[in-house]
């Protein structure tokens, strides 16, 4: 559960084995996916044309599309059903699950960045910011993959469902996709590469170790729970239960 | 006196080595006898009157005309057989036709049947001759004025040279037996495109030196055969054929496929227009052995607003299959130029804003799933691979020669025929099907509300987002970059 580092700092386990390796497919499928799909979006600019060119066609583009979707629909599910089989069998907590800790924890940090408190929201496992992340991703996944079978499939859903349904599922996944795609680029790189407390790269997805120093910062309420330390300031109501293991909580739906 | 004798031979073998071949230098001398009878025959206005039919041709000799003609050495009376002078009968000849007869059979004296068939342009007179209607040697060769074969000055010009046999009624006859007519209409040529032209320009190898005999199997082996002289002048046009499907076709051995002159004509070569008058006329070419397409052409929109309105912003047959490199437009290349081919009208605002048409067609297509595809598929045919499948086109749902206004008939029509076509590629596709294409419109809330509210919402919460988590990175830069 903790190691130190040859410098002395001491490392907290956050991620297991799984979620390490289900980034890794989410990084590879949704690169596949931006590539291939935005392209197709924008097919209109030289680069996407360029692009489409060099892997081989338009219709080979569109196949990779649907095969890289079908691996990340995988993936999708296989997130949500084993988040779904660890709470139910009391193994986890819903760590990701939305609380009005969150608001509160949003409201307490505009404070700090305005200087009207003096310190930033004291936040659990995971903080308002990535469960905003986490979510729009996941429940964009869900949309990107229904409107995307629609669009691959479109005889079949047109036997039961208007014809219009189609081009509505188009607007839907190509706009869902842009906004995936921003949410990705513009918030999560730019969280996990060019955050200050992070540059260069924040490691704890790749290694699964978050050092001590960051977690007390950034997750408070999990460290004092981890280290069975009184947090400073009681739970807001809604937080996690505590979990029994810390190594069960680190596989917490994330 | 021998030696003499000697030094005079010689004076006189030197002269002659050294004297030019007569006629070249020296024109030669009048015979004493065509002096003689030059003395009466060189006055102006006289006659030989004929008493049987009262006719009269003019019996005077220009001297200098004559001196300087190829028979000018001879004596009058190698031709005149029959005149001496100190003999000359009053009325030789009874009528004209008579003293036809007998001139040509005078030129037969010196030149041999044999001789006159060897030129080719003979053959044709010598039958006639012998069915009674060939005109007679001095038509063309005038009486006392004919010069030599390779040196003719006669004529002013080609053209006059040519037009002296060929404005008569004349055939030639192919090995098929059929005839092809050689009388050329000069006011025709004169007053079309070419009327600067010489004969020999198109008529390449024929002058007024050579007349090359050729045989054809057929009238149409001689049309091919001539349109090939079009391209010593437009070689641009003609390298242009040799990409279309009709030189395709002819290259395979049928010579029904068009050639220069099947459209253009051969001596009436109009020079192109732009008028409707001219438009009508070019359809009307086609027409010639396409004429089922163009009854098509001739009901459809395009063709009634030509025909009956005199219309000149509506297609022609050239404008979309071009006019020289004609493609097969059964190929996929074809099959895949065909939405620019009706953008290039249907685009442009100029042209059918008037009409009350709307000018995103071609955006609307080429935005959407064909569109793209289509797009891509013609890049890929540089670069990659071409794919072999069809993409549908304007044509496909619009139709070709038989395309109808989009008005002209009702939504319930239209979307039946629709589905209908859509069958032919998406086989299982059922009434709903067609509706997934938007009918050109961009959506707004009275076309396709559905869409148009998705794209709108994302329109808002997008860039709503964006500048919120924006905001959110710089306040927590901002917080740490003061903290420290």
């Amino acid at each position: 559960m903790k190691r130190n580092r040859d410098d002395g700092k001491r490392m907290i386990r956050r991620f297991s084995r799984l979620r390490i390796f289900e980034h890794w497919g989410i990084v590879l499928s949704t690169l596949i996916l931006f590539a291939t799909g935005l392209s197709q979006r924008f097919w209109h600019l030289d680069f996407s044309q360029w692009l489409i060119l060099k892997m081989g066609g338009i219709d080979n583009v569109r196949w990779i599309h649907r095969y890289a979707g079908v691996f990340f629909s995988f993936e999708l599910i296989l997130n949500v059903a084993t988040a779904v089989a660890g709470v139910v069998r009391g193994r986890w907590s819903p760590s990701m699950f939305i609380t009005r800790k969150d608001f509160t924890d949003a409201v307490e940090n505009m404070k700090y960045y305005f200087g009207l408190d003096d310190h930033p929201a004291k936040c659990d496992r995971y903080d308002y910011m990535e469960k905003f992340e986490y979510w729009t991703i996941l429940m964009g996944g869900f949309l990107m993959i229904l409107t995307g079978t629609v669009l691959w499939f479109p005889i079949l859903v047109t036997k039961i469902l208007p014809g219009e349904i189609i081009p509505a599922a188009k607007a839907l996944h190509s706009n869902e996709a842009l906004l995936i795609f921003l949410i990705n680029a513009l918030w999560h790189i730019i969280n996990a590469v060019f955050g200050p407390e992070v540059f260069p790269l924040d490691t704890s997805i790749f290694t699964g170790y978050i050092s001590r120093e960051r977690m007390a910062r950034e997750h408070p309420v999990e460290l004092a729970r981890l280290e069975e330390v009184v947090p400073a300031e009681p739970p807001a109501v809604g937080s996690d239960h505590p979990a029994e293991s810390p190594v069960a909580t680190s596989g917490a739906s994330g | 006196m021998i030696k003499g004798n000697g030094l005079a031979l010689c004076f006189a073998l030197v002269l002659l080595a050294v004297a030019p071949p007569p006629g070249l230098a020296r024109e030669p001398d009048l015979s004493a006898q065509a002096r003689k009878c030059l003395q009466c025959h060189a006055k102006e206005g006289i006659r030989a009157n004929f008493p049987e039919d009262g006719e009269s041709v003019p019996a005077r000799v220009v001297p200098a005309a004559f001196k300087v003609s190829v028979h000018g050495i001879l004596d009058c009376t190698a031709c005149h057989a029959a005149y001496l002078p100190e003999i000359h009968p009053k009325k030789r000849f009874r009528s004209r036709e008579q003293f036809r007869a007998v001139t040509t059979s005078a030129c037969r004296g010196c030149h041999s049947i044999g001789q006159i068939r060897g030129n080719p342009i003979h053959a044709n007179f010598l039958k006639r001759e012998s069915e009674g209607e060939a005109p007679v040697c001095t038509d063309c060769h005038q009486a006392h004025t004919m010069t030599p074969v390779s040196g003719g000055k006669i004529f002013t010009n080609e053209k006059q040279y040519c037009m002296s046999c060929h404005r008569y009624q004349m055939d030639m006859i192919c090995r098929n037996k059929e005839k092809i007519h050689l009388k050329v209409d000069l006011s025709e040529l004169e007053s079309f495109a070419h009327d600067k032209l010489r004969c020999s320009d198109c008529h390449f190898g024929f002058s007024q030196e050579e007349h090359p005999k050729r045989t054809f199997r057929s009238r149409r082996d001689y049309t091919v055969a001539s349109s090939e002289s079009c391209r010593r002048c437009h070689f641009d046009k003609y390298t242009k054929t040799l990409d279309s499907v009709h030189y395709a076709i002819l290259s395979q051995g049928n010579l029904n496929a068009p050639v220069c002159n099947d459209c253009h004509g051969a001596h009436g070569i109009a020079r192109v227009s732009h008028t409707i008058k001219g438009r009508v006329l070019t359809t009307q070419k086609c027409r010639k052995c396409h004429a089922q397409v163009y009854e098509m052409y001739s009901k459809s929109v395009h063709g009634k607003a030509l025909l009956s309105e005199q219309n000149q912003d509506v297609p022609i047959c050239i404008d979309c299959h071009t006019t020289h490199d004609i493609q097969n437009p059964l190929t996929l290349e074809y099959h895949e130029r065909i939405p620019q081919m009706c953008g290039n009208c249907h685009a442009n605002p100029s042209v059918v804003t008037k009409y009350g048409l709307s000018t995103d067609v071609l955006k609307t297509y080429l935005a959407d799933f064909h569109g793209v595809t289509l797009g891509f598929y013609k890049k890929q045919r540089e670069k990659l691979y071409k794919p072999a499948r069809p993409i549908a086109v304007c044509t496909d749902c619009h139709g070709t020669h038989s395309i109808t206004g989009a008005g002209s008939s009702g939504p319930p029509t239209v979307k039946a025929n629709l589905v209908k076509r859509c069958q032919k590629c998406h086989p299982d596709s059922n009434e709903n099907f067609p509706n997934a294409w938007l009918f050109h419109y961009k959506p707004s809330p009275s076309k396709h509300p559905l869409i148009f509210i998705v794209n709108a919402a994302y329109r808002i919460f997008l860039p709503v987002m964006v500048i919120g988590l924006i905001l959110q990175v710089l306040l927590h830069v901002w917080r740490y970059a003061v903290n420290r």
